[in-house]
């Protein structure tokens, strides 16, 4: 798991659906769920998880994405396989990882030091733990 | 109302315990008693049929089953008791073992009828399988239109298509007669199906009770997807690996990138969770 700290900053209620919004190093960040803990309110400091094989990897992007989550990122590792890629990404002070093809690697020229952004859908974010109420 | 407040010690495997229990369980309830084993689920039980004694109250309405001077016997607590290893009369037949409790032949014959077990009222009780034997140990149970019925983990011996017959029969039953109902289950589907209130002891006390949803519901965190396994292998394939976990009698496997494999040691008890937006359903 590739885990960020973040702050509850909003949340959207509607029939057993919320979306609820972050705020983690001045990057927000929106996670769909289903009910959420009553623990959870406006204010609350939590752990984010999303699993590495559900961030995807964008460079120089035009054009518009329902990504609710885009994360402007450093590449500061990069470990190819066979067939699959690690790589490994900043976020201001947050270290995350992205599995990626070994292809989408190479087609982006994806380099040490490359400036992209990591892409994360609501639904595949979640809380992993609760911090500080 | 059935008000329980008793206190009572053990001598369990593991040395002393206090049996410590205080609830309140509400008129046609239909209460799962779960709980590691040796936690006191089957001396609560005991304790309220008065099989066993305890200090503290029992009350149902106003009828005071235990207190400082009164122990009422176990005939006339108007309980039914269900136990797992079916405890028929092995010399009766199957009507007998009804009839035996209350001369009611209407009453009987009603139960065997709801159980589909009409046509073997004249079979000896061990000519039977542990089905049939299970369904007229509760229908006997109920021969006496009990207020309370308890059952001991009365499914646990049981194949898994004569438990969900039995769990719809049991439910059929609990409504027809309208009994306030503590089922001792460590199934999640059988409690999810059939109670409406959990209440999960640990080393004699109360540790969780709830709405079945709230109490079996293990969420961490957001994750709605979630089980308990064991990991029994980490595999290396490509630049991740593959963790393969046992949950209950199935094994899955899960693929894991090198960052996340350092914090798992094979052997160890894992929470495996994904989020409801995640799993397919077929």
């Amino acid at each position: 798991m590739s885990y960020i700290t973040a702050k509850v900053t909003h949340i959207d209620t509607f029939e057993n659906i919320n979306i609820v919004q972050f705020i983690s190093n001045e990057h927000s960040l929106s996670m769909m769920s289903l009910s959420v803990s009553d623990k959870i309110n406006l204010g609350t400091k939590v752990r984010l998880a999303v699993k590495p094989t559900h961030i995807a990897i964008a460079k120089n992007i035009t054009g518009s994405l329902s990504y609710s989550n885009q994360l402007d990122s450093t590449i500061t590792d990069i470990q190819n396989g066979k067939l699959l890629s690690s790589v490994m990404l900043k976020c201001n002070d947050i270290d995350f990882e992205s599995i990626i093809t070994l292809n989408s690697s190479i087609r982006m020229n994806l380099k040490v030091g490359d400036n992209v952004i990591a892409l994360i859908k609501a639904s595949d974010l979640s809380i992993d733990e609760i911090i500080d109420v | 109302m059935l008000s329980i407040n008793i206190n009572k010690t053990l001598h369990g495997s593991s040395g002393e315990m206090d049996l410590d229990i205080n609830i309140k369980i509400k008129e046609h309830d239909f209460v799962a008693l779960t709980g590691e084993s040796g936690s006191g689920k089957t001396t609560l039980l005991r304790t309220l049929a008065g099989l066993d004694d305890a200090k503290g109250k029992i009350l149902l309405g106003n009828d005071v089953w235990l207190d400082s001077k009164i122990n009422l016997a176990v005939q006339k607590r108007q309980i039914g008791f269900v136990f797992q290893d079916y405890a028929l009369f092995e010399n009766m037949n199957v009507e007998e073992n009804l009839l035996f409790i209350n001369k009611d032949k209407d009453l009987a014959s009603k139960l065997l009828n709801i159980t589909e077990l009409s046509a073997l009222k004249k079979r000896a009780v061990t000519t039977l399988s542990g089905g049939q034997k299970q369904r007229i140990s509760l229908c006997r149970a109920l021969m006496n239109r009990p207020k309370l019925l308890l059952m001991d983990e009365p499914l646990s011996a049981l194949d898994p298509k004569m438990r969900e017959k039995l769990q719809n029969e049991i439910l059929i039953l609990h409504k027809e007669f309208k009994t306030t109902t503590i089922m001792v289950s460590h199934d999640p589907s059988e409690i999810y199906k059939l109670s409406n209130r959990v209440i999960v002891l640990n080393k004699g006390k109360v540790i969780n009770d709830g709405s079945p949803k709230d109490v079996l519901l293990k969420t961490t965190g957001s994750a709605k997807f979630s089980f308990e396994g064991k990991l029994l292998e980490i595999i290396k394939a490509d630049v991740i690996y593959i963790a393969v976990i046992s949950i209950g009698q199935q094994i899955v496997e899960v693929a894991v990138s090198q960052e996340e494999m350092k914090n798992l040691t094979i052997g160890n008890t894992v929470n495996l969770s994904t989020k409801a937006f995640t799993p397919n359903i077929k």
